[in-house]
């Protein structure tokens, strides 16, 4: 298994450069920060940025595979809102409900992937559209679900934010774990690499018989699913769901996957590159606290992080 | 991003005859007449002239945007940065003097940041061929992260009264901004559809290659694309700010995919080269007399968000199977 992994991380590392860039800056960051504060060399302080990357990891897993097929999904954050919110809404304080309800609301979100997934093959639609048109029905919903913080959740509820496995969050080692089993998913298997075969020139793909609409299904439900596991640590983390919990990820999910190397035109990049680009931004948004940085510069310096990487990575001429 | 061969390549209906077929292109002034006509018979207060006044002086804002996002979709692109450019230019008008003396420094300084966010993503999309989603996503971060740096989260000040009376009074009913956005969607219209450069951008929207093929300067044209982009929506900002009326750091919030959706329902395809002002315009209208309707019929405002997706949706696909 380790050999595998490291088999696999090697190749993709070679594939992508995006990986070496990403990795060097954060070993660039740790000692910039190191040098600059005592308080940032504690090993609190890095389990506090792990725990801060979570939920933008488990999210930008799931993008990271719909831009791996040229697509995008711009209805991740209303998603993550109204999971969270029928989350504590349908827990309400009573642990008995705790399974039901967050098995339910891993199968909502795999269904609201899917139903974004059909509507992208059926329609043939860009799926900007499709998932910004998707996007804004859900969030509609949500709204009338509730418009302001729905239920609570009971305190065994919050151990799967808070909870620890030999000192390390348990929410860290999860994200660890599932990058690892998608990276070897779309490394090694048939249907992962049908992703980069749509993604690379989805023309081709089908002319050759691929099967097309298996992939987005895939991809899509799986991003679904990826924002159902978001929005159930967060409601745990935060305690209570709300109608705007996901408002910013639908954005801030796509600037880890670019500045991890993985290109909007699709075909190119890989989990690793988004990982790293997941601890990057928590990493550097850290040490800009720790430098005493307003958090509207933390803005721009995101904002800048965007731009910086897409300048280096030049993608093929595209439409959108 | 993905390009859209997929919606070219699927199977060809033949072409649609008939009065269906001759109708097909005005489908949209159809079905705004059709809803306004709906509307009036559920709602007598729909048609009232108070409501109509209304509807158009919330019209203009949208329909400026719209009228410089026509442009760069019609590039191949698409602008997120508007509502960060509009909000920009309302902090600005606000957190001035709020006395008239200094509304031609407002209007220079919020164009001047409009038309730098234009260019900084012009540059982005063409020289560093970044996708102009990415592009214009990240201006539009920045720029917000300099609008609270700048503010430090509370804007404060006063909208000057020449932008009060300009974004919400009227003149015998008729709205002043809207008179602003004829004169301003006539212009474009004619730069657009009548132009020399008009028809580089449909010919460098519709196919990069053939345009350098015919000596045009694809990436001047593109960056002059943005630049209207960004310039109309300082100036939209500064219109809204007037009809808002008082300081807010998101003036604007939600217009970048509301020009978005008007456009794609006006018919402008994002995969480029096709599409008019005058479809967008009737896109917007679209989008306010939904708007207005849902609120009217006394249905809850999150309809109109419900209804805004499904309407994205449903528009979009008409158009793919249109241009088939």
């Amino acid at each position: 298994m380790s050999t595998l992994v490291s088999a696999g991380m090697a190749r993709s590392i070679r594939k992508n450069q995006g990986v070496i860039i990403v990795f060097a800056l954060l070993v660039a960051l740790l000692v910039f920060g190191a040098v600059i504060s005592d308080r940032f060399r504690t090993t609190n302080n890095v389990l506090n940025i792990l725990e801060q990357s979570t939920g933008l990891a488990l999210v930008s897993l799931g993008q990271t595979l719909t831009i791996l097929t040229g697509g995008i999904d711009l209805s991740v954050g209303s998603t993550i809102s109204l999971l969270s919110t029928l989350t504590s809404g349908l827990i309400n304080g009573d642990a008995s409900m705790i399974a039901p309800v967050i098995v339910g609301i891993l199968l909502l979100g795999l269904v609201i992937g899917l139903i974004n997934g059909l509507l992208i093959i059926w329609l043939k639609v860009h799926p900007l559209i499709v998932t910004l048109g998707t996007g804004t029905v859900l969030q509609g919903l949500v709204l009338l679900y509730s418009l302001g913080p729905a239920g609570k959740v009971p305190k065994g509820f919050t151990f799967l934010a808070y909870g620890k496995f030999l000192g390390i969050p348990l929410g860290a080692i999860f994200v660890v774990v599932i990058f690892a089993l998608v990276g070897l998913f779309i490394t090694y298997f048939r249907l992962g690499r049908y992703i980069y075969a749509v993604g690379d020139d989805d023309a081709g793909a089908r002319l050759m018989g691929l099967p097309r609409a298996k992939v987005i299904l895939t991809v899509y439900g799986f991003c679904g699913f990826c924002c159902a596991l978001t929005a159930i640590y967060l409601t745990a983390r935060f305690g209570v769901g709300q109608p705007y919990t996901g408002l910013n990820y639908t954005l801030t999910s796509i600037t880890p996957v670019v500045v991890g190397g993985t290109l909007l035109s699709g075909g190119k990049g890989g989990v690793l590159g988004t990982l790293l680009g997941v601890y990057l931004i928590s990493l550097l948004n850290n040490v800009l606290n720790f430098m005493d940085i307003s958090t509207h510069y933390q803005l721009i310096a995101q904002g800048l992080i965007v731009i910086a990487a897409v300048s280096i990575y030049v993608e093929k001429r595209k439409r959108i | 991003m993905v390009d859209l061969s997929h919606a070219k390549s699927a199977e060809l209906t033949g072409p649609t005859a008939g009065i269906a077929g001759r109708l097909a292109p005005y489908a949209l002034p159809i079905f705004l007449v059709l809803m306004i006509i709906v509307a009036g018979i559920i709602s007598p207060a729909f048609l009232s002239a108070n409501n109509i006044s209304n509807m158009l002086l919330q019209a203009a804002p949208l329909g400026i945007v719209v009228i410089g996002q026509a442009f760069v979709i019609i590039l191949r692109g698409l602008d997120l940065s508007v509502s960060s450019v509009m909000a920009t230019a309302a902090v600005i008008a606000t957190g001035f003097s709020g006395q008239n003396a200094d509304v031609v420094p407002i209007l220079l300084i919020a164009v001047g940041i409009g038309v730098a966010t234009g260019l900084v993503n012009g540059l982005l999309v063409t020289k560093r061929s970044v996708s102009p989603f990415l592009a214009t996503l990240a201006t539009m971060i920045v720029l917000q992260g300099i609008r609270f740096a700048y503010t430090q989260g509370a804007p404060s000040g006063n909208v000057p009264p020449f932008f009060r009376t300009l974004g919400s009074a009227t003149w015998y009913g008729i709205p002043y901004n809207l008179m602003l956005l004829v004169v301003l969607g006539v212009i474009f219209w004619i730069l657009l559809a009548k132009s020399r450069f008009g028809r580089e951008v449909y010919i460098t929207g519709g196919n990069p290659t053939t345009a350098r093929l015919l000596g045009i300067n694809a990436d001047r044209v593109t960056i002059i694309g943005y630049i209207i982009s960004g310039g109309l929506a300082a100036i939209a900002g500064l219109v809204l700010s007037g009809y808002v009326g008082i300081v807010d750091n998101w003036v604007g919030r939600g217009f970048e995919l509301d020009s978005i959706v008007a456009a794609v329902m006006g018919g402008i395809s994002l995969a480029g080269g096709r599409g008019g002002i005058v479809g967008g315009l009737f896109g917007a209208a679209v989008l306010i007399v939904v708007f207005n309707a849902v609120l009217l019929f006394g249905l809850p405002v999150q309809f109109q968000i419900i209804i805004k997706g499904i309407v994205i949706v449903a528009a979009a696909a008409f158009y793919v199977r249109r241009t088939q």
